[in-house]
Order: C-alpha cells, then structure tokens, then sequence
C-alpha cells in the first residue's frame, strides 16, 4: 500500500510539474469570467481505478458517459437517475458516511473541491484511500472534469471525443437558436423574496448560450434575494423557476412562467440536453 | 420624558417613515414619479410599485412591527418578566415547524396563501399545547409554569425543525431558514388587511386592559384586592397577544428583537404606565419596523438584507444608548 | 362598615388538615380588630377568605351585612383597602405611581385621575409620612419605607375598612406607633380595621378585640385582657411566655423567657 501511494505520488508530482512547467492551463484562458474556482488539483493514481465513489454527481454522470458506469462502486443520494439505483449510496456529496466508503472497498473517491467540506479529504487520507477533487461550476469545469476522471479511470481518449462531442453539441445548439430574438429571462429560485441567479453562474452562462439575456446580470452575487420591486421594475419575457414557489403573476406582467425544476442545478455531461431544453423553453416551438 | 412629547414626536416620526418607505425602494423612482403615481397618474410599472408593492408593504411593516411591540409589552406584564418576548410561549417555534414541513412536503407549490394558514395554525397550536400545560393543575394560571412550558415547548419545536431539516435536500433548507429570519416582501393588500384585523382589534381590547396590567406588575394578590379580574385578564391578554403574534409570524416570519427591546426602550422614556405604554410601544414598534425594512430593501438593492437583521443591528445600539441615558438619576417622573 | 364570616372552612389540598377550620370573626364598624397566632395558624389564609382569594370549603363571608358573593370585586376594592404580607415588583414604580394605584377600583379603564384623586393620593402620602418619597422607585426604598407606602396606597382607596397582614413587619418602634395610632384614629373615625400582626405587646394597647388562630382554629376571641393571659399563649406559642400588666399603658406586658437560661 505504502510503495503504491509514493508510486502515485511521484507520479502525481511529475504530472503537476509538467503542466507547471507548460505555462497556463490551456483551458483557462476565458476572461469573461470573473470569479472562476481554479484548476482542481488533483492526485491521480498510476493505474485506472476500477472501483470508484463518487461524491459528486456530475462526476458520476461523466463516468458514464465515458460508457464505465462498471466502475463506480459507489454514489451520493443526490443521483437519482435510475440507473444509478442499483449502486450503493454512501449519503449526501458533503457529509458522506466514511463508513459506507469504507466498506465498498473503492480505490479512488472523486469529492468536491473548495472549502465547505475540509472534513472529507482529510479523513480520507488518514483511511489511506485516494481521492480526486473536482469542482464543476461553469461549463468548462465539465470539460476539465471529464478530462481528470477519464484520465483517472484510464479512458483518456474516450474523454476527448466525449469532450468534443459536447462542444459540438453545444455550439449547435447555440446555433439553432442564434437567428431568434433574445429573451429577456430571470432564473428565479425559492425563497421570500425569491433569490435570483446572477452573473458568473453556470446558469447564467447556459442561459446566454442560448439566446437568453439574465435581467439580473448587474446581482453583484452568484445567487441573491432581490426585492419584489426588481422584478416589476425589469422587462421580463420568460421566468423560468427553480423550485416550487412561483411570484405573483401581477409583479412580472407579460411573462411566461416555465417550471426548470433540477434540470440545470450542476454542470455535467448532460449540459447539451439541459441546453436544449432551455432553448425550448427561452423560445418556445421556433427553437425547434 | 413626558407621554405626550414623546407621543407627538413618534407620530410625526411614523409618518416620516411613511412616507420614506413609500418614496424610497429598491427601484429608483424619482420624487416626481411617485407623486404622479399618489396624485393618481404615473405609468403602469410605477403604479404597480408604488400602489401594489411599497405602500402596503410599508403598512404591513407597521402592523407587524406595532403588533410585536404590543405582544411584548403584554407578554411582559403578564409573565412579570423583563425577558419576556412575543415568541417566548413557543409561538414562532410552531409557526417555523409547520412552514418547514409544508416547504419539505414540496406543498409550497399549491399557492401562496399556504405558507401563511400553516405558520399561523402551527402558532396557535403551539399557544394551546403550551396554554394546556399551564393550566393543568386546574387551578389559577402559574404564570412561572407558563414561562417554563413555554421554553420546553420551544425547545421542542427546535429541535422538530433540525430533524426535518436534516432529512431535506439543500434547496428546502435555505428556503426554510430565510423564512424563519423574517421577511416583508410578500406583502400585498390582503396580508395588510389580515394583519390589521387582529392587531387593530387586539389593540383596542389591551388598552382597556392598561390598568390591570399595571397592577400585575405588583402581585397577583395586590391586583385582585385592587378590583381586577386576575385569571380573567391573564387570559385575555395572553390570547390576544399570542393571536397578533401568530398573525405577524405567519405574514412576515420571525422577525426578532422588536417585541423584545421596543417596549423596554419606551419604558426607559416614560414608565411602565400601560395607558401610555400600549399605544407609544404600538407607535415605536411600527415606525421602528418601517424604517428597518426600508433599509433592508434599499441598502444593497437590487438585493435585500432579511429585516431582522437590520433591526437586531440598528436595534442593539439605540436600545444601549437609551439604557445609557436611563442610568443617569431620574429628576422628574412626569 | 362591619364584617363577619361565621364558620369558614379553607383547604388548599384534598389530604392534611384545612387551613381554616370553622373560624368566626365579627367585626363591628369603627372597630380594630387584631388577628393574631404562630406562623403558620392560618391569619393569611383568613385575609385571603374575607377577600375571595380562596376557595371556600365551609361558611360565609358577610361584607356590611350582605353576602361576599353579591358584591363585584370592584365595589369591594372600593370599601375594602387591603395590603398583603408581601409584594414584588417587577418593573421600575415610583412610589407616586404605585400609591395612586389605590385610586384604580374608582376609575374607569382609561379616565385619567381628576383633582380629587390627586388630593387623595396626596392625602395617603401625608398620612404616612412618605410624601418625601413620592418621587423615589420603590425598589430603592428601605423595608419600612415600602412599608408605609404600601399602607399609604390602600388609604388612597378611601375605604370603609382595612384588612393588613403585617403592616408594621419592618418599622421602627417610632414608625410601628405612628402607624397604629394613625389605624387607632381611623378606627375612632369610623373606618373598620382588621389587623393581622405578630407584635403581640403593642396591639394590646390599640386593639378592641382580638382573635388568637391556631392551626386553623380559633383559640381565643376577646378583649386584649381576656385572649393575652399566660396560660393560652404558653400553649399556643408552645414556649414559655410571662404575661403581666403594664403599670404604665394597663395593658398587659409579654415577655417570653430564655429556656436555655442557667
């Protein structure tokens, strides 16, 4: 066990250092986005995981996109799709049981990067079990993170052409709706006042993508409360909810409410549908 | 201070904040748009936000806050206690236990109107179970065991709320705790009128009450040997406190700190007499609540800082240099 | 203003023996009638059954001749100035304030207090020699001070009685004689007053009657000559107590003796 670790350690090291050395990471080179996580760091084991938990549901989504789902021993309660039922869960993504990763045996845990959860990682080194940290917040993370699990499952060109396959899909779906007007739309989520997504989010950018101009593009926050009056005071051609409550239709007059429901809560690999179906729903039929 | 110096001075303050809460919002108007608006014209958007969104939120906003001060004023003669608040019997614990169970249930979606019925049917729930408790032993109401079961029965509902809110995704969480900091923004005329119907009325009734809660403040002994209906006015003061209570919970959320420092800020001024203290806390607590919800819509507009908040902020260091200013040595009571 | 109960009988709880067993007191207008007995033999307990504070179990309360129950508990606070044993106060008072609390059962909900309250209260103050205080919190009064005002709210009342429990707890000796002198003149002048009281020595020279409680009974019941004798009070007291007659006020003298004397 020991040699293995300070086997991928090395490796681990080499790797870093190479791309240290190679300058800026290539894929981040978007100045448009302020407040972007940087690059995940990552300690990728030497050989291919076979048996994988992943904490976070965007990597497991990637997983199987890349056609592996074989390898994934475990997964969080937030994967809900039905394919994923039969494997085990191990809990919630921030707070999972160390117990239940334990007893599955997995040679890599993928978990979010960032600060909110400083537990995890360090109960997982001292279990002695790797761990890959991705965090997908914007559109490119979900290149970046189909780019860190293929390489750790040992599907590298696998993820290049699912990779490609998404830019493709995207951009044509931005195509598609590029000859139509832009809408002007609000993302609204639960709360009283409601909480609006601002600018920097993956929805935000989603939203552009496809011929959406976010009304609440000057929120100064990612998400943030906005008074009831922003809302009357904004044209406003589409509100598309998040959650279960909707605001009085008298405040936003002339708008057409869309339920969005979960569909754009992380970017993953299924970003070109979610990107469809808010066409749809920005344009209504003319974005067929 | 004298009564009326400092009733004069909180009118014209109520209607100063009047008419800031109405001329000021998150949406820049300006002056002459909103007097267009009140003089009958102005456009479709200015109307809507002057006419349907800040006026009767500026109202809602005096109710509630009027109404707390009142419920505390009340909570605090009755349970002789300076502590005293209007969540303290477990109110605004039965209120935010129903709303997180109707936002976990995903029942929030079946209209706006049920948030409200469930945070006021959890409220008067919470007064019953604590009322029975109290009143067990069958004879006169021990406003001690009152105090007591109120506390218990808080600290129940808490920790029924942690439960739920365990079990329940992030999204209902969030939605859940901004609820229980309180809020003004779904106000619209028919939380005004819901609110006005059980603070104007409660009102009333309390000030006819202001003697006998004077003599609670000695004893219940020295009360009744003093001609008042001891255990009736306890329990109609109670109820009538709990009832503008529930009714501010359930169209604002728990907004804190109000009913708690407003009535004692006001005693500090001019004494505990009830006559006066009931409709100069009623005038405080309004203003007080306006002024707090205007900066909380306009302070990092287009963004809004959840009024308790503000009032907690703004609330502690007036409430200290009026604390201050009382420790000097009284020369004249009136 | 006369007030009698004839046999009442108290239970605070279903077992032990009651508070009150089948106690009698009539007391005539213009009368100063003291209650007196060991800690414990039920004197509170009767200020609390005259007055509609506690169940009764057994027997009657007659207020000038009509039952208790026929009069609202306005009308009585309006004839009948009562000060318990103990108060407390749980907000700031100023003794002005608190003293004019007695005006209370003669105004309405929300009518202010005209001239002639003013001058009651005034009067009240005068009386009891605390008009110096009038301003001061209550809670910054001395135990003798809050004492006299205490009184001095329920003679704001204007009443046609008194019922006291203790009145004179916390005074000095100047102090307890003015008050008893000022209860004594009020008596003469017609008011009714019933005293409950543990100075056993000085209610013997102000009191017409008086009642001795033990255990909830009634021991004694006469003048100040029949009820402090010896031997009753050696039983009741259950300590050795000498009893002779003051040359000075011919009224007798209580003095109780040392038991661990050598």
């Amino acid at each position: 066990m020991t040699r293995r670790r300070s086997a991928a350690r090395g490796v681990a090291g080499v790797v870093l250092l190479s791309v240290a050395c190679s300058g800026e990471q290539p894929r981040r080179t978007d100045d448009a986005s302020a407040g972007w996580s940087p690059y995940p760091l990552a300690e990728a084991g030497a050989t291919p995981a076979r048996r994988v938990v992943s904490l976070v549901p965007s990597a497991t989504e990637t997983i199987r996109a890349l056609g592996r789902a074989d390898v994934l021993v475990g997964r969080t309660e937030f994967d809900t799709a039905s394919w994923a039922r039969p494997i085990a869960s191990v809990g919630g993504g921030l707070e999972p049981s160390l117990e239940a990763i334990v007893a599955l045996e997995p040679d890599l845990v993928i978990r979010f990067a960032g600060e909110q959860d400083t537990r995890t990682p360090a109960r997982l080194d001292d279990l002695g079990i790797e761990h890959l940290a991705v965090r997908p917040d914007r559109i490119e993370d979900v290149y970046g993170t189909i780019d860190l699990v293929g390489a750790a499952i040992g599907e590298p060109e696998r993820a290049d052409s699912l990779e490609a396959e998404i830019r493709a899909g995207l951009a044509a779906a931005s195509a598609g709706v590029g000859h139509l007007p832009r809408v002007r739309v609000a993302y609204l989520l639960d709360g009283t006042p409601p909480w609006a997504a601002g600018p920097g989010t993956f929805i935000d950018e989603v939203l552009s993508l496809m011929g959406g101009d976010n009304v609440f593009a000057d929120l100064g926050a990612l998400y943030a409360p906005v008074s009831p009056e922003q809302l009357r005071g904004r044209e406003i051609d589409v509100v598309l909810l998040a959650g279960t409550q909707a605001p009085d239709a008298s405040l936003v007059p002339g708008a057409r409410f869309e339920r969005v429901g979960g569909a754009l809560d992380l970017p993953g690999p299924g970003v070109v549908q979610a990107a469809q179906r808010i066409g749809e729903l920005l344009h209504g039929r003319s974005a067929r | 201070m004298s009564r009326w110096a400092l009733g004069v001075a909180l009118a014209l303050a109520l209607v100063a904040a009047v008419i800031l809460g109405v001329r000021f919002g998150s949406v820049a108007l300006s002056t002459g748009e909103v007097v267009d608006v009140l003089l009958g014209g102005g456009g479709a958007v200015e109307r809507d936000i002057v006419l349907g969104l800040r006026l009767p939120r500026v109202l809602l906003a005096g109710l509630v806050g009027g109404g707390l001060a009142l419920a505390g004023v009340t909570f605090q003669a009755v349970l002789r206690n300076p502590l005293a608040e209007p969540y303290i019997l477990g109110i605004s614990g039965g209120a935010s236990v129903a709303t997180v169970i109707v936002l976990s249930l995903g029942w929030a979606a079946a209209g706006s109107w049920l948030m409200p019925v469930a945070a006021f049917v959890g409220a008067v729930s919470a007064i019953a179970v604590v009322f029975r408790v109290a009143t067990a032993t069958g004879r006169a109401m021990d406003v001690r065991v009152l105090l007591l079961a109120g506390v218990v029965v808080a600290a129940f509902f808490t920790a029924c709320i942690m439960f739920v809110l365990a079990i329940s995704p992030a999204r209902t969480v969030q939605s859940a705790v901004l609820w229980m900091m309180g809020s003004l923004a779904a106000a619209n005329w028919t939380s005004v009128a819901t609110a006005a119907l059980y603070t104007i009325p409660a009102g009333t009734v309390l000030m006819g009450l202001a003697r006998p809660l004077n003599l609670m403040a000695i004893g219940d002994e020295t009360a009744h040997y003093l001609g008042a209906d001891v255990e009736g006015v306890k329990r109609a003061a109670l109820l009538l406190a709990a009832l503008v209570t529930a009714a501010g919970v359930a169209v604002a959320g728990v907004i804190g700190f109000v009913g708690l420092v407003v009535p004692h800020g006001v005693r500090l001024l001019i004494g505990s007499d009830h006559r006066a203290l009931i409709p100069l806390a009623f005038l405080a607590g309004a203003t007080f609540l306006m002024l707090a919800d205007l900066a909380a819509r306009v302070a990092l507009a287009p963004t809004e800082i959840p009024v308790g908040v503000v009032t907690a902020f703004v609330g502690v260091p007036l409430f200290l240099v009026l604390l201050r200013r009382s420790l000097a040595p009284r020369s004249e009571s009136k | 203003m006369r007030l009698r109960a004839d046999g009442l009988v108290v239970r605070y709880s279903a077992l032990g023996a009651p508070a009150l067993d089948g106690v009698s007191l009539d007391v005539p207008g213009g009368a100063l009638y003291a209650v007196i007995g060991p800690n414990g033999s039920g004197k509170s307990t009767l200020m609390r059954a005259l007055l509609g504070l506690a169940p009764l179990s057994g027997g009657r309360v007659l207020l000038d001749e009509r039952p208790a129950d026929d009069w609202s508990r306005r009308d009585v606070a309006r004839s009948v100035g009562a000060v318990p044993q103990a108060e407390s106060f749980a907000f700031p008072l100023t003794t002005r304030e608190m003293v004019e609390m007695g005006r209370y059962p003669h105004l309405g909900p929300l009518a202010p207090p005209t001239e002639a309250d003013h001058a009651a209260v005034d009067r009240a103050l005068e009386a009891c020699d605390v008009a110096g205080l009038a301003e001061r919190d209550v809670t910054t009064l001395s135990g003798g001070e809050l004492q006299r005002a205490r009184l001095a709210r329920a003679l704001a009342q204007e009443p046609r009685a008194l019922v006291l429990d203790e009145p004179t707890a916390s005074l000095d000796v100047r102090h307890v004689m003015e008050i008893l002198e000022l209860l004594r003149a009020s008596a003469d002048a017609g008011m009714t007053i019933l005293l409950i009281t543990h100075g056993l020595e000085t209610v013997a020279q102000f009191a017409d009657r008086l009642l001795l409680l033990s255990r909830g009974r009634v021991a004694a019941e006469g003048t100040a000559a029949e009820v402090i004798r010896e031997d009753v009070l050696r039983e009741v007291y259950e300590w050795p107590i000498s009893v002779q007659p003051d040359p000075a006020t011919k009224t007798p003298r209580v003095t109780p003796m040392r038991r661990d004397a050598r």
